[in-house]
């Protein structure tokens, strides 16, 4: 090969992997950044006074004063509203029924959307729902429910061989020459007045329970349930795999036995996780039976057998690394075996071994296969850690699945779901972060 | 080996803070089973925690795993929006559990299309016919010229138990390019993506982002899932190990109380 074709081969091979890095970085921005940006729209947004209303009867968040103070302020114009709404009652009573009966079917749309903005109206009866308690709780959701609340969403079935297209009906066209009609520009240009916008960093996302199934609060027993079983996995799996790993180092002979060992523990890290999943279930639960229901027990022992793999083999590498002159000379100087492992060869491939744990931690802590039949539920409240043997909990993981595709008003808290997200994601940072860190003051420290 | 020690005594922190709110609850009520129920079984969970601080936790995944977990003692409510099965009541007795069946609501199965769809209403046989793949283009049914995109729920799934029952009959088979999807809101969001799909959900999972088609004529509404006229409706059940007592009959009654049926008509189920 000549130098030429050399060079050219060298230079396509670095632009290639130029190239790989690029593409990689593009596909991280891709998937992060919207993460990050909605994620955090359910920790900071522009929440309405029926957020505050909401913080402070569910959870006693927020100043009684100035609360009522906004609400009389608030009120004021929503009265205008109810006055409005009661004289177009009255109105309907002394029309035609024919007449009546046209106006009536607008009517209740036109009243729901309502409901949908500022909360039961007057004379409805009192919601048993959380839900139905309070109107829009968020400035972006509000001014969609305000152009539900002008615009009527029809279908053009015109055309019988083609699938129709969506417009929008102002609403109010359908009230001319009613009382009715003035409602409409009133509300669309008083909402803010109505609902009285205002930047809001509500911390208790991370910090509180959630109400109503995820409409409402936060996510904390998702955040705790995440955690428990998280590390459940790594007290089962680290000492397991760290002990396995020294075996397989330093103890077993190599011959038939041991390949069948290591080719297994291969074959484990290689088995889908629903499959860990249902071995869960019917092995913790319906056979040993370590709980009564689903609990955070089984949950983490299945997640340990799902990783218990990786570990041992961070481990083997860990202390297959280490130099072997160290073990010589520990041995050299009359310490035993055990003592060697214990004293020289453990510290030595601690770093290692600790950033194996670590990364299986955060695959533990993402996972939602293992965990829907041992300790997933999508409903339940914070756990004691006296309950971690009996309790299902909430996981960050699950409930996202949930949000996603199970939850009857998924639409409506998307931000939820991306705020569950970024926790996951967060979490899962830091701790691969503190992992690095970790590994890099005990490698200064062993060089030191 | 020192950063061992402040590794352990962050760790030992945040057991500490987490222990802090523990408190040892009486026992806790553990709900498993059907998603269409799951709206209901987590309301009312909500509610019973508020009302009476006992602990309910509620999975949602499927009928069929609500009756296992029932056969196999791991819950103490079962919610399905299907009868058991007389294999299920089989494998119950064998393990010596008694299921005891409650009615919680009533449930329409709604057949949703795409809101452009332009179709309006269908008959039993045109459904049937549509699931078997004897029709598979909507200008059959009366349509635009486009392939039906036809979605059920996986086998575990009371409502498609329900739905096949209702609409196929029981030996009739779906035919095997439909497509499956494992929830409520999961065919409700393919269908409000999908222009030439259809698939069915409970009542209470209808909204603006799809289009409940007339079945023999009869639009899914409570009024007329609770008069009999729309003919595809179930009842969906809580069912437990022999009677219910204590916190569990508390909380299986709830559905009999004003505020229990308030909290299943405004989920938009119907009330029995």
């Amino acid at each position: 090969m000549n130098v030429g074709t050399r060079k050219i081969l060298d230079r396509s091979f670095t632009a290639v992997g130029i190239g790989s890095i690029v593409v990689m970085g593009i596909a991280l921005l891709i998937v992060i950044v919207p993460i990050v940006f909605n994620g955090m729209g359910s920790v900071f947004f522009t929440g309405t006074i029926e957020h505050r209303n909401m913080l402070y009867n569910e959870f006693g968040k927020g100043n009684s004063d100035v609360l009522a103070r906004e609400n009389a302020a608030a009120g004021a114009y929503r009265r205008e509203i109810y006055s409005m709404l009661s004289k177009f009652e009255a109105e309907l009573e002394s029309m035609e029924p024919e007449k009546q009966q046209e106006l009536r079917a607008q009517y209740g749309p036109v009243r729901t959307a309502l409901q949908a903005l500022f909360g039961p109206l007057p004379g409805d009866p009192e919601a048993v729902l959380t839900r139905y308690k309070y109107g829009q709780t968020r400035w972006d959701k509000a001014q969609e429910k305000l152009h539900e609340f002008l615009y009527e969403a029809k279908w053009d079935y015109s055309d019988p061989n083609a699938m129709a297209k969506e417009y929008f009906v102002s609403r109010a066209a359908g009230f001319e020459g009613t009382s009715l009609v003035k409602l409409f520009p009133y509300v669309e240009k008083n909402l803010d007045r109505l609902l009285r916008p205002e930047f809001t960093v509500y911390w208790g996302f991370l910090t509180d329970s959630s109400v109503d199934s995820h409409i409402f609060g936060g996510i904390w027993p998702e955040i705790q349930g995440t955690f428990f079983l998280a590390v459940g996995a790594m007290l089962f799996a680290f000492p397991l795999g760290v002990i396995a790993a020294v075996y397989f180092t330093e103890y077993a002979q190599d011959g038939f036995f041991t390949s069948m060992l290591r080719s297994a523990n291969s074959t484990l890290a290689g088995v889908p996780s629903i499959v860990f999943g249902l071995f869960g279930l019917a092995f913790f639960i319906n056979t040993l039976k370590v709980s009564e229901s689903k609990s955070v027990l089984a949950g983490s022992l299945t997640l340990a057998i799902m990783i218990l793999p990786t570990i041992i083999r961070a481990a083997e590498e860990a202390i297959l690394s280490v130099p072997k002159t160290y073990k010589e000379a520990s041995l050299s100087l009359g310490s035993t075996k055990w003592n060697t492992i214990m004293t020289v060869i453990l510290p030595a491939a601690l770093p290692g071994i600790l950033t194996g744990g670590v990364i299986s931690l955060g695959r533990a802590a993402g996972e939602t296969a293992p965990i829907i039949f041992t300790a997933a539920v999508s409903v339940g409240s914070a756990i004691g850690l006296a309950d971690v043997f009996s309790s299902p909990t909430p996981a960050l993981s699950w409930n996202i699945y949930n949000l996603a595709s199970e939850h009857e008003a998924a639409a409506e808290i998307r931000h939820v779901q991306y705020g569950m997200v970024l926790a996951l994601v967060g979490i899962v940072l830091l701790l691969n972060l503190s992992a690095i860190l970790l590994r890099a003051r005990i490698s200064k420290k062993l060089k030191g | 080996m020192k950063p061992m020690k402040h590794v352990l005594l962050l760790v030992t922190m945040f057991a500490v803070a987490l222990c802090a709110p523990a408190f040892a609850a009486g026992k806790s009520i553990v709900l498993d089973g059907s998603t269409t129920v799951g709206p209901i079984a987590k309301s009312f969970a909500a509610y019973f925690m508020k009302k009476y601080g006992v602990k309910v936790t509620v999975s949602e995944s499927g009928s069929g795993n609500g009756a296992k977990s029932l056969i196999n003692k791991t819950c103490d409510i079962a919610s399905m929006s299907r009868a058991m099965k007389p294999q299920e009541l089989a494998a119950a007795r064998q393990k010596g559990v008694s299921p005891v069946q409650h009615t919680v609501a009533l449930d329409g199965i709604a057949m949703v299309v795409h809101p452009g769809n332009p179709v309006r209403t269908l008959t039993k046989a045109q459904i049937a016919d549509i699931y078997k793949g004897r029709v598979t283009n909507w200008n059959q049914v009366g349509g635009p010229n486009s392939r039906i995109v036809v979605i059920q729920r996986e086998s575990n799934s009371g409502t498609q138990e329900a739905f096949k029952e209702l609409i196929m009959g029981k030996s009739a088979q779906i035919s095997k390019t439909a497509e499956t999807q494992a929830s409520n809101g999961a065919i409700k969001n393919r269908v409000s993506s999908t222009r030439s799909a259809i698939g069915f959900v409970g009542l209470g999972f209808v909204d603006r982002s799809v289009k409940p088609v007339a079945v023999n004529g009869v639009l899914p509404s409570a009024a007329s899932v609770k008069s009999g006229k729309y003919q595809v409706s179930r009842p969906l059940y809580f069912y437990t190990n022999g009677q219910p007592a204590g916190n569990v009959k508390k909380f299986i009654d709830l559905s009999k109380t004003p505020d229990g049926k308030r909290m299943v008509a405004e989920l938009g189920f119907v009330v029995k």
